[in-house]
């Protein structure tokens, strides 16, 4: 029993999942808490070979398996009832045109048996990889990730589990956390208004590529000048930031982060004077001339960015030869894959810019600018590309959140976003990819997806279970409008941050630095030195 | 081979250096001796351009180096063990060291000066991966040495480098220094501890609220009455 309290701890932490969700969910979190439990055992196993250790894991997988199955089970026949819904009722499964009805019940029992299987091979798989050398370690869980990756969302699909989505939300802003990480993580500058540099690259894609004022340039070219703004813009943040250090510059770019949405708010009333009209580069296209000529021809000034109500519609992006729809607003896949396919690319030109010169220059400068500068780095270009750097990204990350959702509008850039990107980078681990990849997935996960859905259920379960028990009037109206996780998003999410400042303050996935210092008392002095962040 | 010409430096209105004027030659250990708040640390960073003087030329070998960025000194072959290490304590050692060869490119030379940073300082051989941070006091001095000389200077400034060293390790680093010298690297020497430096180094100059007060051959001034009271603590 003592040996399998860890796999029972993280089954019931994953049981939450589809305590909420049910049905079809429990394969896929049986099948992530199979791989933590395969990781937790196997680094903990004293055995030596793989299948030893592989196969020491499956029993605490399957255990993990049989609790994420349990809290599907109370869903469907506690969670459910409880919120006005039969557990008996039809699912709908989507093969891609074609939809077939199943009853519920057999949901359960097939959904139940593939999750404790699946939990078991999982913790197998993972659990065996930790007993390879470290080169084919990484190759056999970055498979198993990569398979995960691959085959989710068609799963996700034919099952109607309705994630996607927010999925594609969250890795957009995994993308964005990846880019902060190299501002704060790696260059060690405290940037508060991050959020600054998605809002410019969402409104530069929104200008460009929108009926509104009738420029449609194609989205592919667009993302690219969304993202060479957003760079500029952070040399023009930068600039002035230069001497300042720590919480200075926490204030100048926490003011940067507030001014851009207000800018934005407020171009609505813009005149085009004369010269702009007659600018046109090279050979350019007669027909964007004639636009820009209508621009100004317009009468009164012009509305530039809708103001509160933002730009919509954007227009999304198209791949020659196939059909226009590929990115539309209900075609979740291609829109997934383009994003992963991004965060992949990403963290491979990160992690070459981290092993780099620059990355140096930028690790030196968060330790010790005097120093730093001692050893011939130049303070001034090294901050300035941390800046420029993040900002792309941001930027970038912003084009396609703007493609994507099909409309932008200045609230969605406020200072909340920032912080929860900020968050994102602190509770997974400065400065280290994988934990920041990880803190995404929880904060933005549970913001995006876990949080609606409880809110969901408890306004049913108010409703049927509660409000027609209180007698109480004045009550009754209080629990009925005040009883909602979104409205306190940002206080829950605050509480999770204390506490995880106070248990754990070098985040879920430390980089090993972070460690050795935030511990240094606990651990001996020249202790050997734990292995660095691994490259990704 | 270094040669200062009436430097005056400044922090804001204070008037750090007021006209310094000092010769390094090829080959020489030169010290640098003075009372606190004398402005000896000033001095050197003004020499590796940290520090911005207001007037005087600062030249290395023909070159004025006044006008030249100070990120692109290092590269002309000044480099500096700072006052207080000022290592990188989330690094290790190595990352330290190669961290002090930021500026050079000849990646055969790097790794020559590496072994050669391993045979004066075989306590940081043994610690190639421990993260700067967590090296004793003395560790930390020979990393801040090792890594100044990773940059292969044409001329080594020394700030302090037995601060807060126990008097065991106080004579070895003085050794080392000697050692560095004997192979052929200029050595501008800070130092508190008059009497050692005064030992080791060919010609000192001793600086006083920002002048230079007295200058000359090591021996005599080790033997200047003044020098004697003031900085050697003898009545
Ligand atoms: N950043 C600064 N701002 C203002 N004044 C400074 C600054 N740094 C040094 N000073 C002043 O300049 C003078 C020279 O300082 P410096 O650090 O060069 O002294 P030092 O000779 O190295 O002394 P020590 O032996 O104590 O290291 C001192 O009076 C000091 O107070
Ligand atoms: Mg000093």
């Amino acid at each position: 029993m003592q040996k399998l309290r860890t796999a029972l701890i993280i089954g019931a932490t994953s049981a939450a999942i589809t305590f909420l969700f049910g049905g079809w969910s429990a394969v896929v979190v049986g099948v992530i808490a199979g791989a933590v439990i395969g990781m937790t055992y196997g680094q903990r196993s004293a055995l030596r070979t793989p299948n030893g250790i592989g196969r020491e894991a499956v029993v605490p997988g399957l255990v993990g398996g049989l609790v994420v199955v349990l809290g599907g089970v109370i869903h469907q026949f506690i969670v459910r009832p409880a919120t006005g819904q039969s557990p008996f009722f039809t699912h709908t499964l989507r093969f891609f045109g074609s939809n077939a009805q199943i009853d519920s019940i057999t949901v359960l029992i097939i959904s139940s048996v593939v999750a404790i299987l699946a939990a078991a091979a999982a913790a197998f798989l993972i659990g065996s990889a930790q007993g390879l050398p470290p080169d084919k370690r990484n190759r056999q869980i970055a498979f198993a990730l990569g398979g995960f990756l691959l085959l989710f969302p068609f799963y996700e699909q034919i099952t109607n589990l309705n994630w996607m989505g927010a999925l594609i939300t969250v890795q957009i802003y995994i993308l964005l956390a990846l880019g902060l990480n190299i501002v704060v993580g790696y260059a060690g500058l405290l940037d508060l208004g991050y959020a600054a540099f998605f809002a410019i690259g969402a409104y530069t894609t929104a200008l460009l590529n929108s009926p509104r004022i009738e420029i449609q340039w194609n989205f592919w070219l667009v993302i690219w000048i969304a993202a060479a703004v957003a760079a500029i813009a952070g040399i023009v943040l930068g600039a002035p930031t230069l001497p300042l250090r720590g919480d200075y510059l926490a204030i100048v770019t926490l003011g940067f982060g507030e001014i851009v949405p207000v800018i934005f708010r407020n171009l609505i009333a813009v005149t085009i004077r004369e010269p702009f009209t007659r600018f046109c580069f090279v050979g350019c296209d007669p027909a964007v001339e004639v636009r820009i000529a209508c621009l100004y021809s317009c009468e009164g000034p012009l509305n530039l960015t809708g103001g509160e109500a933002g730009v919509n519609p954007i227009g999304r992006p198209v791949i020659p030869f196939t059909p226009d729809s590929l990115f539309g607003s209900s075609s979740y896949l291609p829109w997934y894959f383009l994003v992963l396919a991004l965060i992949v690319f990403s963290i491979f030109l990160i992690s070459r810019l981290r092993d780099s010169r620059i990355g140096r220059a930028w690790m030196a400068m968060r330790e010790d600018e005097l120093a730093a500068s001692q050893m011939g780095i130049d303070p001034v270009k090294t901050k300035l590309l941390a800046f420029s750097m993040g900002a792309t990204f941001s930027g970038f990350a912003g084009a396609f959140y703007g493609a994507y959702i099909a409309a932008i509008f200045p609230g969605v850039f406020d200072f909340s976003v920032s912080v929860i990107i900020l968050c994102m980078v602190i509770l997974g681990g400065l400065g280290n990819m994988i934990g920041v990849i990880i803190g995404g997935i929880l904060i933005m996960g549970t913001d995006r997806l876990f949080l609606p859905q409880i809110a969901t259920l408890l306004k049913k379960f108010m409703q049927v279970s509660v409000l027609p028990n209180v007698s109480n009037e004045a009550l009754r109206d209080f629990l009925s409008t005040s009883v909602d996780p979104i409205q306190m998003r940002l206080a829950l999410f605050g509480i999770v941050l204390v506490i995880m400042m106070l248990v754990r303050p070098e985040g879920l996935v430390p980089s090993a630095e972070r460690r050795a210092e935030l511990h240094a008392g606990e651990e001996p002095r020249g202790a050997p030195v734990t292995a660095d962040e691994p490259t990704t | 081979m270094l040669e200062l010409k009436d430097v005056h430096t400044y922090y804001g209105n204070i008037h750090a250096l007021k006209g310094i004027s000092l010769k390094v030659e090829k080959g020489e250990i030169v010290t640098l001796i003075g009372s606190n708040g004398a402005g000896k640390t000033t001095t050197l960073r003004t020499i590796q351009g940290l520090l911005r003087p207001r007037s005087g030329s600062i030249v290395l070998e023909g070159e004025e180096l006044t006008k030249i960025p100070p990120h692109l000194i290092t590269e002309r072959g000044v480099s500096q063990s700072p006052e207080g290490r000022l290592i990188f304590p989330r690094m290790t050692v190595l990352e330290n060291l190669e961290m002090g060869a930021f500026s050079r490119k000849d990646k055969d030379g790097i790794k020559r000066d590496l072994e050669r940073v391993c045979i004066v300082f075989p306590r940081l051989k043994e610690r190639v991966k421990q993260k700067g941070g967590t090296l004793s006091g003395g560790e930390q001095q020979m990393l801040a040495m090792g890594r100044a000389l990773m940059a292969n200077p044409r001329v080594l400034l020394l700030d302090e480098p037995s601060m807060g060293l126990a008097p065991i390790l106080v004579e070895q680093i003085f050794q080392i220094i000697q050692e560095l010298n004997k192979q052929g690297t200029t050595i501008l020497l800070v130092e508190q501890n008059a009497r050692m430096a005064l030992s080791i180094a060919h010609r000192g100059y001793v600086l006083q609220t920002g002048h230079i007060r007295l200058q000359g051959d090591a021996k005599r001034l080790h033997d200047d009455e003044e020098v004697r009271k003031t900085y050697l603590g003898e009545e």
